[in-house]
C-alpha cells in the first residue's frame, strides 16, 4: 500500500556527494523530508525520496556544500507525459472506457431459475412477446412489469422475483409443487363402462353402476360391462325413473393378444473412414461468425462442441466459441444374421412386455416364434394376459326416452 | 565548575523519573533501538547521523554518541523520529 502511494506520487532515485553528506540527510530530517533506502557507495550516498520533497532540496545543498544529482525517476507523474504522446494507446483506452460504460447500459445475459414444469423455450417466447431480449436497454425493463406478466401468463407460478445484477437478468420463479386441480366437468348424464376387448372376466369390483356381467362370462369388445344408469322401482317393481351415475369398476379380463414385430434382413450401417475435419466459429449473442465452406464430404455427420469461457460466463459477456467437426463415412449394407436378428427382435418384444407390465398388465402365458417372410424377419409373440378394462362411454342424453316409457309404463 | 553543577542536575532528574515510574525514553530523551535478531536495528530518539560508511554508522543522541558496525549497512529509511538500519550488525558501541 505504502508501495503503491509512492509510486502514485512520484519517486527520485538520487545520488548525493561533497563535503557532509550526513548533514545533509540530518537537515533533512530535520525539515521532515523522508529518505529511504539509503545506500553507500564509494564516496556517494544513494537514496530515495518522493518528487515534492525534491524540490526543497536547494537550500539544504547550498548549506551543506553537497551537491545532487538524480539517477533514476519512478512512479506516474513521469509515466503520464510518456503516456500523453501515446496517442493511439490513449485512444484505445478511452474508447475501452466508452465501451464498458455504454455496454454496462444494456442487458446481456438472461437466466431462468426454478423452472421445472415451464420449458426454457416456452419462457423463451414469452420474453420474446414481452420484448425482453439480450441487448435491450437497461432503463426500458420494468420489472415489476415483467413479474406481474410472469404470475399471469404463467398459472403454475406462485412466486417469482427478477433481479437485475450488473448486465445480467436473473429470473427466479417458483412452481406450485401441488398438481393444479382441474375441475372435472360436472357430468349430467352418467357413462357405462364398456369392453374393449375379448375375452373372460377373471374378477370384478364394482364401486358405482348395474354390473352387467359376472366373473367367469365371456364378453365381447363393445359389451357393457357395467351400466351407468341406474333404475329406480316403484312399489310394483317397475321402473319409475333412472338415475345416471358415471359407472366405476375395477374388472380384471383374462384375453389373448398377439404381438408382431419386424425387422428387414438388410440394413445400412455407417462406417466412418476415418476423415474428418474441424471448422472453428465464434458466436457473439445469437450471431454465429464463421469462415464459409462448402460440404466439406459427400457424406458425413457433424459434431457441434461449444464452449464458453468462465470468465465471460461470469461476466456475463455473451461469447463463446466452438467447433464443428465432420466426419465422413459410407453408408455399408449389411444383413443381420438370424442370431442378431433374434437378439434384436426379442429385445423390441421384451420392452413392449416390459412398457405392458407398467402399465399394469399381468402376462400369464407367452409363445414366441420367429419367421421369415417378404424379406424380413418376423416375430409373433401370442399373449395371453390380464389386465384391468373398461371404458367410460357417456349414455346418450336419452332422459326424455326414459322418462317417456317411465310415463308409458306408469300409464 | 560547571561541569559539576550539571551532574547532579540530571542526576535529580534520573531519579523523579525513576521514583514517578515514567517512560525514560521520553522524558530523558534517551535512545531507543530495537534490534532484530543482527540484521535489523530499529532507533528512536536521536539526533543525527555523524557518520555513514557501510562498515559504520555513528549516531548522535542526546547524551551520547551511538556507533553501530558491521558490514554491508544500509539505512531503510531516515526520518526525524526514527530510522531503520539494515545488513549485518557485528557490535553496538557506546561512545
Amino acid at each position: 500500500m505504502v508501495k503503491f502511494l509512492k509510486y502514485m506520487r512520484g519517486y527520485l532515485r538520487i545520488k548525493v556527494w561533497g563535503f557532509s553528506p550526513e548533514r545533509f540527510m540530518n537537515l533533512c530530517s530535520n525539515r521532515e523530508i523522508l529518505l529511504w533506502d539509503i545506500e553507500k557507495d564509494g564516496d556517494t550516498y544513494r537514496m530515495s525520496l518522493s518528487l515534492k520533497s525534491f524540490y526543497r532540496l536547494k537550500s539544504i545543498v547550498k548549506k551543506t556544500g553537497t551537491r545532487v544529482a538524480i539517477l533514476e525517476r519512478y512512479g506516474l507523474p513521469f509515466l503520464l507525459p510518456k503516456l500523453w504522446k501515446r496517442k493511439v494507446f490513449l485512444a484505445g483506452l478511452v474508447f475501452t472506457l466508452f465501451f464498458w460504460m455504454v455496454s454496462s447500459l444494456f442487458i446481456w445475459d438472461i437466466r431462468l431459475v426454478g423452472n421445472y414444469q415451464i420449458t426454457q423455450d416456452s419462457f423463451d417466447t414469452f420474453l420474446k412477446e414481452q420484448d425482453i431480449k439480450i441487448g435491450m436497454r437497461k432503463a426500458s425493463l420494468d420489472i415489476e412489469k415483467l413479474e406481474k406478466e410472469i404470475r399471469r401468463v404463467f398459472t403454475q407460478v406462485t412466486w417469482t422475483s427478477a433481479k437485475l445484477s450488473g448486465t445480467k437478468l436473473e429470473i427466479n420463479i417458483k412452481e406450485n409443487d401441488a398438481p393444479i386441480s382441474v375441475e372435472l366437468p360436472v357430468e349430467t348424464s352418467g357413462a357405462d363402462l364398456v369392453c374393449q376387448y375379448d375375452g373372460v372376466i377373471v374378477s370384478m369390483i364394482v364401486r358405482s353402476g348395474v354390473p352387467k356381467v359376472k366373473i367367469g362370462d365371456m364378453v365381447k369388445q363393445g359389451d357393457v360391462l357395467v351400466e351407468g344408469s341406474v333404475p329406480v322401482y316403484n312399489e310394483d317393481t317397475t321402473i319409475r325413473e333412472y338415475q345416471y351415475v358415471q359407472a366405476d369398476a375395477d374388472i380384471l379380463l383374462e384375453h389373448a393378444m398377439t404381438v408382431r414385430e419386424s425387422l428387414p434382413f438388410d440394413y445400412i450401417e455407417k462406417v466412418y473412414t476415418g476423415r474428418t475435419k474441424t471448422k472453428y466459429y465464434l458466436r457473439v449473442g445469437e450471431k454465429k461468425l464463421e469462415l464459409p465452406q462448402n460440404s466439406p464430404f459427400l457424406v458425413y455427420d457433424s459434431l457441434i462442441k461449444e464452449s464458453c469461457p468462465l470468465v465471460f460466463e461470469k461476466l456475463g459477456i455473451p461469447l463463446s466459441f466452438g467447433s464443428y467437426t465432420y466426419r465422413e463415412y459410407q453408408n455399408v449394407e449389411c444383413e443381420y444374421t438370424l442370431s442378431q436378428a433374434e437378439t434384436i427382435l426379442s429385445e423390441k418384444i421384451n420392452t413392449f412386455l416390459e412398457t405392458l407390465e407398467e402399465k399394469g398388465v399381468q402376462i400369464i402365458e407367452k409363445n414366441v416364434k420367429i419367421d421369415t417372410s417378404d424379406n424380413m424377419w418376423v416375430i409373433d409373440a401370442g399373449l395371453l394376459v390380464r389386465e384391468l378394462v373398461g371404458s367410460s362411454v357417456t349414455i346418450e342424453p336419452e332422459a326424455d326416452t326414459v322418462s317417456e316409457t317411465g310415463e308409458d309404463i306408469n300409464e | 565548575m560547571r561541569r559539576k553543577k550539571q551532574e547532579p542536575k540530571s542526576f535529580k532528574k534520573e531519579l523523579l523519573v525513576d521514583t514517578l515510574k515514567l517512560p525514560s525514553d521520553i522524558c530523558l530523551g534517551a535512545l531507543r533501538v530495537t534490534l532484530t535478531g543482527n540484521t535489523e536495528a530499529w532507533i528512536e530518539n536521536y539526533r543525527g547521523i555523524l557518520e555513514y560508511t557501510d562498515k559504520q554508522i555513528l549516531l548522535q543522541t542526546k547524551s551520547c554518541k551511538v556507533c553501530f558496525e558491521g558490514s554491508r549497512l544500509s539505512i531503510d529509511y531516515y526520518t526525524n523520529e526514527d530510522m531503520k538500519i539494515s545488513g549485518c550488525i557485528s557490535q553496538v558501541r557506546y561512545i
